[in-house]
């Protein structure tokens, strides 16, 4: 499973990062960064968490 | 045998002012009554349930907000190519404009600012014993950050809150109370018309920067006092009641206030949960772009679809025990924000004055409780109070009464 992010629509509300911090962080401009390229299969499901808690839909699961 | 396609309908008047004082048991009627419900008054389809919702709200190429996202084809008229009524590249030029502004990694340094506008309201209260938590509290801090950020002068800024709320009532059906709002709506467009100039606006400010869109060719000049407009207004009863609301349930639950109390990091928590428990926006208005099926009703092209964000945050398909406040329930996935390409832009502010004024009660106030019956006001779209009287003590005050 991987996560794409779309970084020209993310702006930066970081809800996915305080709902999977190990799957996605903020860098130092508030930029969504998802940190496996392959996340790993004990994440997945806080990855999808956070994918789905973005409100501007611009994190896309892909399996 | 056969099974027939079904067109599930109510004659519910969804907007109507009796309905709107409770609407919880009538939307969860809706919401077991079919995914897709035709209203018989005012001819729209409801959506209900949070997974339909959800999805139309992500899906603009079927359910667009290019023809307006009110009920009445006037009101829609005049919104079209705004920056919620548009879909696609305008909008994201649109909403692009103030996005560097907006977005959180701005707003952020803000916070300081933000956090001692709101101590000084509540330093201001606390020797008043009682007062009125809306006007006094919930509507201040709104309207003086949000007009600040815009650039728009001190004179003038009491038209913003009846203003915007005519701009929102407008969303919903043609009626006598939207007649009676109208001048509130037109003295506000006035205004901003007047002030939204270069010279009026604070050099810096996000108006100052709608202009600077227009002078650099980002943006057509005709749509700069809307965007302005759009972004005073989206500030304004949304914020206001998603705080007073959270502000009622301190009152009425005492476990909850002693908790954020103890604990003030559980205020983004006690914000998101009122937002989810009585969201602001009710819900806004779509079109089908094609037929669309849903829960085994045919939705027609061209028809007007309401997303009943409110209806559809209290949805037991999704939420357990919905309509109980629950401070750790961690449901950053509700909707009263809206979700997707018209997610609203301004939500990282809003959580940034809501936690201020939790924070400087927290710090200063020992009891929060009524002193009164909360008065609901009347907003077909807006779900909120017009009345919260509080009294509260502070540990000095409670020392006073004992020495």
């Amino acid at each position: 499973m991987r996560v794409s992010a779309d970084t020209a629509r993310c702006e930066g509300h970081g809800l996915c990062e305080e709902v999977a911090p190990k799957v996605y962080e903020l860098d130092d401009d508030a930029v969504v960064t998802v940190v496996h390229e392959e996340v790993p299969p004990e994440l997945e499901r806080l990855a999808e968490a956070g994918a789905r808690v973005c409100p501007v839909a611009a994190l896309k699961v892909i399996r | 045998m056969t099974r027939f396609r079904h067109q599930v309908a109510s004659d519910v008047d969804l907007f109507s002012r009796a309905l709107l004082e409770d609407p919880y048991p009538v939307l969860r009627e809706l919401r077991d009554l079919g995914g897709a419900v035709y209203m018989r008054q005012h001819d729209f389809y409801v959506l209900t349930r949070y997974e339909d919702v959800r999805r139309a709200d992500r899906d603009w190429q079927i359910f667009t907000s290019a023809r307006g996202v009110a009920l009445v084809p006037e009101i829609n008229a005049s919104q079209i190519g705004g920056v919620l009524a548009s879909d696609g590249p305008e909008h994201d030029s649109l909403r692009a404009v103030l996005r560097e502004q907006v977005s959180p990694r701005a707003i952020n340094k803000l916070r300081g600012d933000i956090d001692r506008q709101a101590a000084e309201l509540v330093d201001a209260l606390i020797p008043l014993g009682t007062f009125d938590a809306v006007t006094q509290l919930a509507q201040r801090l709104p309207v003086q950050v949000v007009a600040d950020l815009i650039g728009v002068p001190d004179e003038g800024r009491e038209k913003l809150i009846p203003g915007a709320d005519a701009a929102f009532a407008s969303f919903g059906p043609l009626t006598p109370e939207l007649q009676e709002r109208l001048p509130y709506l037109v003295a506000f467009l006035d205004w901003i018309a007047e002030v939204g100039t270069r010279d009026r606006l604070r050099p810096g400010s996000w108006g100052a920067a709608v202009l600077d869109a227009v002078d650099e060719g980002r943006l057509p000049a005709e749509k700069a006092f809307p965007l302005m407009r759009a972004f005073l207004v989206a500030g304004m009863d949304t914020t206001v009641n998603g705080i007073a609301s959270m502000l009622r349930v301190f009152a009425e639950r005492p476990d909850v206030w002693e908790e954020v109390r103890n604990d003030p990091k559980l205020a983004g928590a006690a914000f998101e949960e009122a937002l989810r428990l009585e969201s602001p926006v009710q819900g806004f208005f779509r079109e089908t772009t094609c037929d669309v099926e849903i829960d085994g009703t045919t939705v027609p092209a061209g028809s007007r679809v309401c997303l009943h964000f409110g209806a559809a945050n209290r949805d037991e398909r999704h939420f357990v025990d919905p309509d109980r406040f629950d401070l750790h329930r961690g449901s950053l996935d509700h909707l009263a924000f809206g979700n997707g390409v018209h997610g609203c832009a301004g939500q990282g502010l809003a959580r940034l004055e809501a936690r201020a004024i939790v924070l400087a009660l927290t710090e200063r106030v020992t009891t929060f409780e009524l002193a009164g019956s909360p008065v609901r006001h009347y907003n077909p779209v807006i779900r909120g109070l017009q009345e919260l009287p509080i009294a509260v003590t502070t540990r000095a005050t409670a020392e006073g009464v004992r020495s």
